[in-house]
């Protein structure tokens, strides 16, 4: 009944869900979901991943030319492995290097490569024998800060708190 | 005033304060009595298929034009806000991936929730009301048909099914106006905008939202049944009930709202 | 008499926030026949008849249906027991979101499982009953007058052929013609099943019409009770101030 008696918002109610699906299915055509398929898939080996997460890009002179599509640990060796699907159009020479690095103190951890200089390109499924991990920046600023090491790091972030006896009481 | 005078006065307030505690226990206990057998109502049989049919038709399909409407605007002003604010630290780029958070873990099932309160839960209480107002409940029952079977149980399934749907048309729609606004106004790239936010957004986004949209449009509709059922004294008793059945939805889903957040925060863990 | 009475209240207490609406109330009606209930506004007649529906449930007292007590009974039980009753509803009480003839056979189509066609067939043949034309059928309440709306709700009373019928104020509200139009259809109806049928109303004409007993309630109890002939001929106090219609007397202004 009610179907037929307000055909008008019958009608809108038909135009709000072709718009969702027609922007749902634009989306999807440029967004790459479906488009994934051409792409060949890298690895590379780092000590350190740091927040290097499922989605971050991978960019060859600042320009993205793939995406980080699985970080996994191997259990042997301790390392990271990190799965990179990759453009078609790039081929990497094998003897590239692979550097986490980030966008700034506030962007997330993306994959920097390096091309080298071989005359041999990277097969799908090959792997980046160079590589350089992420850098803890809040370490680095903390011994920039403070020369003296770690030791002294622990207590200045928590000061009294954790064992006042052996603090001076200079902030008396 | 006499010492004597002065005792008799004194339980009062205390005794208002009990009663009004004892008021608001009540209620909670009566919601919840009411909430268990609505539930018992629309996950046993009978089930009155026709009674559901039309419930998902009204609650859901005639829902769409203000929830679309809702979600394009808001993701529109989100767009630019967020822009606005992202420039303060050279941070404009991550505009998509923002407003496609904001958007499908909070704003669509939030703001397509409130919109139901308004639209559904008030006309739910209207209508019941309006039937216990008219005997129309007393008369089911006459007529061996219980009146939660029939009436309830339908319209909170329909709200559990029908706002997720909602949800995820208003999360789409959503996103489309922060797109519009980026790459009309703002000189974003279309498929860059689009690329950004399909590859930033975790399936977990998208479906804490789904699920908090359950979750409200059990709220909404129960608010609804619960407000209208209860209803008495007649026109105005059925105005009264309007107004708490939207009153109340809005304020369960904003508290039920932090509380899933706090949830899915801990369980993402 | 020693046949037991079809339904019978005993002892029927019914409060509202501390009055007493029924205090104590003993009544019965034997098997086929009708009883009316009159009396003036707020002395429970309303109550008395929802304690019976199991829609009012009484603080104290029994009520028996053949011997037995109904009162709180399961909703399964009581769903059972409805199958076996028809109630007229003072304004109707047609569901508004249905069709005249879905109102009919609501119970058909949603109790005992009737398919459509056989539903809507038995409709309209009690709609005929209550002489509304097939055409009414396909129509919705709020487009039919008054009457005619308490005419379908007659013919949903029916429409399951029930043992018990009653009629909450079956002619409030209408002018008298129409009002005469129902009475007459009520006994019919009632005739015509041979049901024991339970009305109240505070329309003497009324009572009259369609009741073969009259019993008077004042205060939660049964005041006066004989055949429907009688009722101007008492001398009961109370009864002759509510026939003849005067503000002094024993019953004070409720006002």
């Amino acid at each position: 009944m009610a179907l037929r008696e307000q055909w008008a918002e019958t009608a809108m109610g038909v135009v709000v869900l072709a718009l969702a699906a027609g922007f749902l299915t634009y989306s999807l055509s440029v967004g790459g979901v479906g488009v994934k398929s051409g792409n060949y898939e890298i690895s590379a080996k780092f000590g350190e991943a740091g927040s290097l997460a499922p989605g971050a890009s991978v960019t060859v002179a600042g320009v993205k030319v793939g995406t980080v599509s699985q970080v996994t640990l191997e259990p042997k060796t301790y390392l990271a492995v990190a799965k990179l699907s990759m453009d078609p159009n790039v081929k990497l020479p094998t003897d590239s290097t692979a550097k986490i690095t980030s966008d700034g103190l506030l962007g997330g951890a993306h994959i920097a490569i390096a091309p080298g200089g071989s005359l041999e390109d990277l097969k799908p499924g090959g792997e980046i024998d160079n590589t350089q991990g992420a850098v803890d920046i809040f370490g680095l600023i903390g011994s920039v800060i403070r020369p003296q090491g770690g030791d002294d790091d622990d207590k200045a972030a928590a000061p009294a708190a954790t064992n006042p006896a052996t603090q001076p009481a200079e902030s008396y | 005033m006499t010492a004597q005078a002065a005792r008799k006065a004194a339980p009062n307030p205390i005794r208002a304060l009990g009663r009004s505690t004892l008021a608001a226990i009540s209620t909670v206990g009566g919601v919840g009595v009411f909430a268990v057998r609505g539930v018992a109502a629309a996950l046993s049989p009978p089930w009155f298929f026709g009674q559901l049919w039309r419930q998902i038709v009204a609650i859901g399909f005639f829902s769409l034009p203000v929830v679309g409407l809702t979600a394009v605007f808001t993701g529109a002003a989100l767009a630019l806000n967020i822009f606005t604010g992202g420039g303060r630290f050279n941070a404009e780029q991550v505009m998509p991936q923002i407003v496609a958070l904001g958007i499908t873990r909070e704003l669509g099932p939030v703001l397509a929730a409130l919109m139901l309160a308004g639209r559904v839960s008030a006309a739910i209480a209207a209508e019941i009301g309006a039937m216990r107002a008219t005997e129309q409940i007393d008369a089911m029952r006459t007529l061996s048909t219980d009146p939660f079977r029939y009436l309830v149980g339908p319209r909170l399934l329909a709200g559990v099914l029908m706002l997720p749907i909602l949800t995820a048309v208003a999360d789409t729609i959503g996103v489309a106006g922060g797109w519009l606004v980026a790459t009309r106004v703002l000189d974003f790239s279309p498929t860059v905008y689009i690329r950004n936010t399909i590859s930033f957004l975790e399936s977990w986004d998208i479906i804490s939202g789904l699920i908090k949209a359950g979750v409200f449009g059990f709220i909404v509709t129960l608010m609804g049944c619960y407000h209208g059922y209860n209803a008495s004294g007649g026109a105005r008793g059925v105005g009264r009930a309007t107004t708490h059945a939207v009153v109340s939805s809005a304020i369960l889903i904003f508290a039920s709202d932090y509380l899933l957040t706090t949830f899915f925060t801990h369980a993402a863990k | 008499m020693t046949q037991t009475p079809k339904l019978a209240w005993k002892g029927v207490t019914k409060r509202f926030g501390g009055r007493a609406v029924l205090d104590g109330l003993d009544l019965s009606v034997a098997p086929g026949k009708s009883l009316v209930i009159i009396g003036g506004s707020g002395q429970g007649k309303s109550v008395t008849i929802k304690t019976a529906l199991g829609l009012l449930r009484p603080e104290a007292g029994e009520i028996e249906l053949d011997g037995k007590n109904i009162v709180g009974l399961s909703e399964g039980a009581r769903r059972k027991l409805f199958s076996r009753i028809g109630v007229l509803f003072q304004g109707a009480a047609l569901f508004d979101s249905l069709t005249i003839w879905e109102n009919v056979a609501f119970r058909l189509l949603n109790a005992d499982g009737v398919s459509r066609k056989v539903a809507k067939d038995r409709a309209i043949e009690a709609l005929e009953q209550v002489r509304l034309a097939p055409s009414v059928a396909d129509r919705y309440p709020s487009e039919l007058s008054g009457g005619m709306q308490k005419r379908a709700g007659l013919a949903r009373a029916v429409v399951a052929q029930p043992e018990i019928l009653f009629f909450d104020e079956p002619t409030t509200g209408l002018d008298p013609i129409t009002a005469a139009a129902i009475n007459e259809l009520i006994s019919n109806q009632v005739r015509r099943l041979g049901s024991t049928a339970v009305s109240i109303t505070h329309d003497l004409a009324s009572a009259q019409t369609i009741g073969d007993e009259i019993a008077m309630l004042h205060d939660g109890k049964i005041i006066w009770r004989g055949p429907a002939a009688e009722l101007h001929t008492t001398d009961n106090p109370y009864v002759r101030q509510f026939v003849e219609g005067r503000a002094e007397g024993p019953i004070s202004h409720a006002v």
